[in-house]
C-alpha cells in the first residue's frame, strides 16, 4: 500500500543513522549558544560541548555502517552514548539512546521506526532519566523528555506516522524549553532557558530536517525565550583563559647598542607601539622585550636609539593556539601510579598541573589522575579506562566535579573490578578526601572515611564571569570577579583577590584550616601578593596557599 | 631466684620508673659531628633537639657494643641468678643483635640470659620492661617472663605524629611509611610500629586535628594496662593531652615521657604521640 511503501523508505536503518548524524551536526551548529545558556558564567564543563562530544562518539562508532536492523543499530548507539557520555547532559542524552534501544529491541526485528515505538522510547528515556539523576530537577532536560513523551504518545495514538510524531515532538520541545524558567527560578533570574533542554530540542530539529531531506540538516536554531524576548548571550569561552597579560601577536626581543640610551624614553616609546614592554640596560646596551602585532615597528623605532642586534621574534598566536588545542583535547589523559600492586588504587579527576601533582603526592603511590578537561568533562569511557588500567582490582573513584559525578556512577557496573565512587563535587574536596585514604582500611571502610571527610569540607571558588549575568539577585558583568561557596554566590567584585578575602571572611567561621589553591591565570607576582595579603588579614586562621594551576578559577578554597 | 631486667635507652623510660622497678638501661650511642655521646647519659634530649635542625652533618646513632653488653651482663650476674634483656626492634637497631652476640661471648657463664626482640620502640618497649619487672616481683620465672615479654609485644602500641618525615627518611628508618613522603600539602603524618618497623597510620590535615586524633585513638585502643604520652620538644602539649585522656589510664594519671635522643633523632622536634599497652582481651 502506498503509505507503508513511503514509510519503508523513510524510517529504516539507513534513515535512522542519517537522522542521528543530523542530531550531531545540529548540536555542533548550535554549540556556542547551548554553552552560553549555562547559568553560571564559567565555561567549566559546558553543556553544548559535552552534548556535541557525546553525539560525536555515537556517530564515530557507527561509522559508515548502517547494516543490521534498527534494533541492532539502536543497541550499538546506546552503548556508544553511555561510554562517550560527558557531564550530566551527556548522561541524560545517553538515556535517550537507551530508550531507543529498549523500545526498538522489543519490536521483534521490526525494520521500521514507528510513531508508537518512538513514543515508547521517549517514555522509557524520561522514566529512566528521573531515576538515574541523584537530584532530579524540573525545568531541565528531564522535563523536556517527559513532555516530549506525553506529546509523542498522544500523537502516536492518533495513528500518527513516525514523521508526524517526530514533527509534533520537535515543535513541542521548543515550547517546553521556553517554559523552563517558570519551573526553575534560577533560569528566570539569569534570563536563560535550560541549556540541555535546548540542546535536545536542537537535536530533534536536526533529525526532522534530515527526515525531510532539508539541507543542511544542522542549522542554527533560535533560542525559545519566554515572552518573546531574544537571547543575546555571547559566549566568551576564551575570556576566562586570558590572564592580565593577553598573549597574542609577536613576542619581540632585541638589543640596542649605543653609548647612552635614555631607558625611560625608550620604554615609553615601546609602550606606545606595543604591550607589556620590558626595557632594561647597562653601559652601552639595552634589552627590549615587547608584544607587538607588527614587530617591524618596534625594530624600526629601536634603530632610532642605536644599533640593533640579537633579534628574536616568536609568533604567540601559534603558541597559544597550539596550547589551547592541546588543552581542549586534554580531557581523559592520565597520569599513572608508581606502585605496581597496591591493595587498593585510586582514580581521581583533576584539571591543573599543581592539583594533579598534589593528588599524586597525596595518593600513596596508588593514584592515577584523569585530566578533567577544560570546557568539557571526561567521558564515562575515559573514567572506565582509567579504572580498568588501575593497578588493583579494588578501586576508589573520585570525580572531583559535580558534572562528573553521574558519569562516575556508571563505571562500577561497566567493569569487573570492585569500584566505589566517593561523589566529590570539586577537586579541593577530592584532595581533602584523599588524605583519609589508607591501605590499612578495606575498600568499603575507605569509601566511608573519604565520604565523611568530603561531607565536612566547604568548597569555595573565585573566578571572572565570562559574560553578563544576573543570578541570585546579583548583577555580574563580564570580567567581574565573583565567589561561590558550596555553589551559592557569596560576593562579587572587581578584583579576584579582594573577592577571595571577602569569601574567606564570610565562610571560615569555626574553620580549623583553609586551603587556597591558586589558578593558572595568576602570575608569580599575583601569587606572592595573595600570600602576603592573606597572611596579613587572617593571622589567626591557619591558611595554606598552594599552587593548583587550575583553569578558569583564580582561586579554589577548601574550608575544614 | 632473682631475675635482672635489662632494656636499652630507646625505651625512653622516665627516671622514676627505672628506679622504681630496678631496671638496668644500657645506653645507645649518639654521634653528632665529631662527638660521640651516650644516650641519656652524656647528652640530654633537650640538647639533642636543640642541635638537630642545624646540624651540618646528619647525626647518627649506633647500638651498644658487644663489649658494653658483656660488661653489663657480667656485673648483673654477680647479684642476680638470671637475666632477661628486652630490646628495640631489630629492624630499627642492631642493639638486639649486639645483645645476642654478647650472650654467645659469655658461653662460659652459668647465668641464664634471655634476650627478646620486642619489635617495638620507645615506651611501647619501656612499658614491656616495666610489666616484666612487675611480673618478676610477683614471682614470675625466667620462662614466664620471656613468654610475657613476647605476648606484650603484640599488645604494645607506639603512635607518633611528626612534623616532618625528613628525619626518618634520612635516617633510613622510613620503613612502610614511604607512601606518606613527598606530600605537597602540609599534613601531619601519624605513624605506628608494625612488624618491627615504621608503618603509616593516618594523615592529619593540621597539628590541632592531629592532636584530636591522638586523643580519639586512645579511646579506640582502650581498655589499657599502661599509657604514656610522648613528646620530643612540646612538653606543654603533651601534658594537656595527658589531662584529656586521663580516664583511660588504669591509675588515672598517664605518664608523660620525653623521647630520648636516639628515637628523637628519627622523629624530630614537634613530635607528639603515645606509648601504651592494651589490656588483655577477656
Amino acid at each position: 500500500m502506498q503509505n507503508s511503501m513511503v514509510e519503508s523508505d523513510r524510517t529504516g536503518s539507513k534513515v535512522l543513522v542519517e537522522m542521528i548524524r543530523a542530531t550531531a551536526s545540529a548540536v555542533e551548529a548550535n554549540r556556542d549558544t547551548i554553552n552560553a545558556l549555562n547559568v553560571f558564567p564559567v565555561p567549566d564543563g559546558d553543556t553544548g560541548t559535552n552534548m556535541m562530544l557525546t553525539l560525536r562518539s555515537v556517530v564515530d562508532d557507527l561509522g559508515d555502517d548502517s547494516s543490521g536492523t534498527i534494533g541492532d543499530i539502536a543497541k550499538k548507539m546506546a552503548r556508544s552514548a553511555l561510554l562517550g557520555a560527558r557531564g550530566n547532559s551527556g548522561l541524560i542524552l545517553a538515556q535517550f539512546f537507551k530508550g531507543l534501544s529498549e523500545s526498538l529491541g522489543t519490536s521483534d526485528g521490526e525494520p521500521l521506526l514507528r510513531g508508537t515505538s518512538f513514543a515508547r522510547s521517549l517514555r522509557i528515556a524520561a522514566t529512566n532519566s528521573y531515576k538515574a539523576m541523584p537530584n532530579p530537577v524540573e525545568g531541565t532536560m528531564l522535563t523536556v523528555y517527559r513532555e516530549c513523551a506525553d506529546v509523542a504518545e498522544a500523537s502516536a495514538a492518533q495513528n500518527g506516522s513516525f514523521e508526524n510524531v517526530l514533527a509534533a515532538v520537535a515543535a513541542s520541545s521548543l515550547e517546553t524549553v521556553r517554559r523552563t524558567p517558570q519551573l526553575l527560578p534560577v533560569l528566570a533570574e539569569a534570563e536563560v532557558v535550560d541549556s540541555g533542554g535546548f540542546g535536545f530540542a536542537v537535536m530533534l530539529d536536526g533529525a526532522l530536517r534530515s527526515l525531510h531531506g532539508n539541507e543542511p540538516a544542522g542549522r542554527v536554531v533560535e533560542v525559545p525565550m519566554p515572552g518573546g524576548t531574544k537571547f543575546s548571550g555571547t559566549v566568551k569561552a576564551d575570556f576566562v583563559d586570558a590572564s592580565e597579560e593577553i598573549d597574542w601577536g609577536y613576542c619581540t626581543v632585541f638589543a640596542i647598542q649605543s653609548e647612552s640610551i635614555d631607558l625611560d624614553k625608550l620604554r615609553a616609546h615601546m609602550d606606545q607601539l606595543g604591550r607589556s614592554p620590558i626595557v632594561d640596560g647597562t653601559d652601552g646596551i639595552a634589552k627590549v622585550h615587547v608584544h607587538m602585532e607588527d614587530p617591524g615597528k618596534a625594530l624600526s623605532a629601536g634603530l632610532g636609539y642605536g644599533l640593533i642586534s640579537n633579534i628574536e621574534i616568536v609568533n604567540m598566536d601559534e603558541q597559544t593556539a597550539g596550547w589551547a588545542a592541546a588543552r581542549r583535547n586534554s580531557a581523559g589523559r592520565r597520569r599513572v601510579p608508581t606502585l605496581a600492586a597496591p591493595k587498593i588504587a585510586v582514580v581521581a579527576v583533576a584539571a591543573g598541573d599543581g592539583l594533579t601533582d598534589l593528588i599524586i603526592s597525596a595518593g600513596l603511590g596508588a593514584t592515577s589522575v584523569v585530566e578533567g578537561g577544560d570546557t568539557m568533562n571526561p567521558s564515562v569511557a575515559d573514567l572506565l579506562a582509567a579504572v580498568n588500567a588501575a593497578p588493583s582490582n579494588k578501586v576508589i573513584l573520585l570525580p572531583n566535579n559535580k558534572n562528573v559525578v553521574a558519569a562516575a556512577q556508571q563505571v562500577p557496573d561497566l567493569t569487573g573490578k570492585d569500584v566505589r565512587v566517593v561523589p566529590t563535587r570539586s577537586v579541593q574536596t577530592g584532595v581533602a578526601a584523599l588524605l583519609a585514604f589508607s591501605m590499612d582500611l578495606s575498600l568499603d571502610e575507605n569509601a566511608e572515611a573519604m565520604n565523611d571527610v568530603a561531607g565536612e569540607v566547604g568548597e569555595g571558588r573565585v573566578c571572572r564571569a565570562s559574560r553578563d549575568v544576573t543570578i541570585y539577585g546579583r548583577e555580574i558583568k563580564a570580567g567581574m570577579a565573583f565567589a561561590t561557596f558550596d555553589d551559592v554566590i557569596v560576593t562579587v567584585g572587581r578584583d579576584p583577590l579582594f573577592v577571595l578575602v571577602k569569601l574567606i571572611e564570610e565562610c571560615s567561621d569555626g574553620a580549623e584550616i583553609v586551603t587556597v589553591y591558586t589558578g593558572e591565570s595568576l602570575s608569580p607576582e599575583q601569587v606572592k601578593t595573595t600570600t602576603e595579603t592573606l597572611e596579613d588579614k587572617f593571622a589567626d586562621i591557619e591558611i595554606e596557599i598552594v599552587w593548583g594551576g587550575q583553569p578558569h578559577y583564580d582561586y579554589l578554597i577548601a574550608v575544614e | 631466684m632473682s631475675i635482672a631486667v635489662v632494656t636499652d635507652s630507646t625505651s625512653d623510660l622516665p627516671a622514676d620508673l627505672v628506679e622504681k622497678h630496678g631496671i638496668s638501661v644500657i645506653p645507645l650511642n649518639v654521634h653528632i659531628e665529631d662527638e660521640t655521646f651516650l644516650d641519656g647519659v652524656t647528652i640530654s634530649s633537650d640538647e639533642m633537639y636543640r642541635r638537630l635542625p642545624d646540624a651540618k652533618v646528619i647525626p647518627t646513632t649506633s647500638a651498644p657494643s658487644v663489649g658494653a653488653f658483656v660488661e653489663l651482663y657480667e656485673k648483673l650476674a654477680k647479684t642476680h641468678d638470671e637475666i632477661i634483656s628486652v630490646h628495640i626492634s631489630s629492624k630499627l637497631s642492631l642493639t638486639h643483635n649486639s645483645a645476642v652476640n654478647a650472650v654467645a661471648e659469655m658461653s662460659s657463664t652459668t647465668t641464664p640470659i634471655a634476650v627478646v626482640d620486642t619489635q617495638q620502640a620507645s615506651m611501647a618497649l619501656g612499658w614491656t620492661a616495666v610489666r616484666v619487672a612487675e611480673a618478676i616481683s610477683d614471682g614470675a620465672s625466667l620462662d614466664d617472663s620471656v613468654a610475657l615479654a613476647k605476648k606484650l609485644s603484640e599488645r604494645a602500641v607506639f603512635i607518633g605524629m611528626v612534623d616532618t618525615l625528613k628525619y626518618l627518611v634520612r635516617g633510613g628508618r622510613i620503613g612502610k611509611a614511604q607512601g606518606f613522603v613527598g606530600s605537597l600539602l602540609r599534613v601531619k603524618p601519624i605513624l605506628t610500629i608494625r612488624e618491627g618497623e615504621a608503618h603509616p597510620l593516618e594523615r592529619a590535615r593540621n597539628r590541632s586535628k592531629g592532636i584530636a586524633r591522638i586523643k580519639s585513638l586512645v579511646a579506640e585502643y582502650a581498655p589499657l594496662e599502661k599509657l604514656a604520652v610522648l613528646y620530643t620538644t612540646d612538653e606543654d602539649d603533651a601534658s594537656e593531652i595527658a589531662n584529656d585522656i586521663a580516664e583511660f589510664d588504669p591509675d588515672g594519671s598517664p605518664a608523660v615521657a620525653q623521647l630520648g635522643p636516639v628515637v628523637g633523632n628519627y622523629l624530630g622536634p614537634g613530635m607528639l604521640g603515645l606509648g601504651l599497652i592494651r589490656a588483655e582481651p577477656s
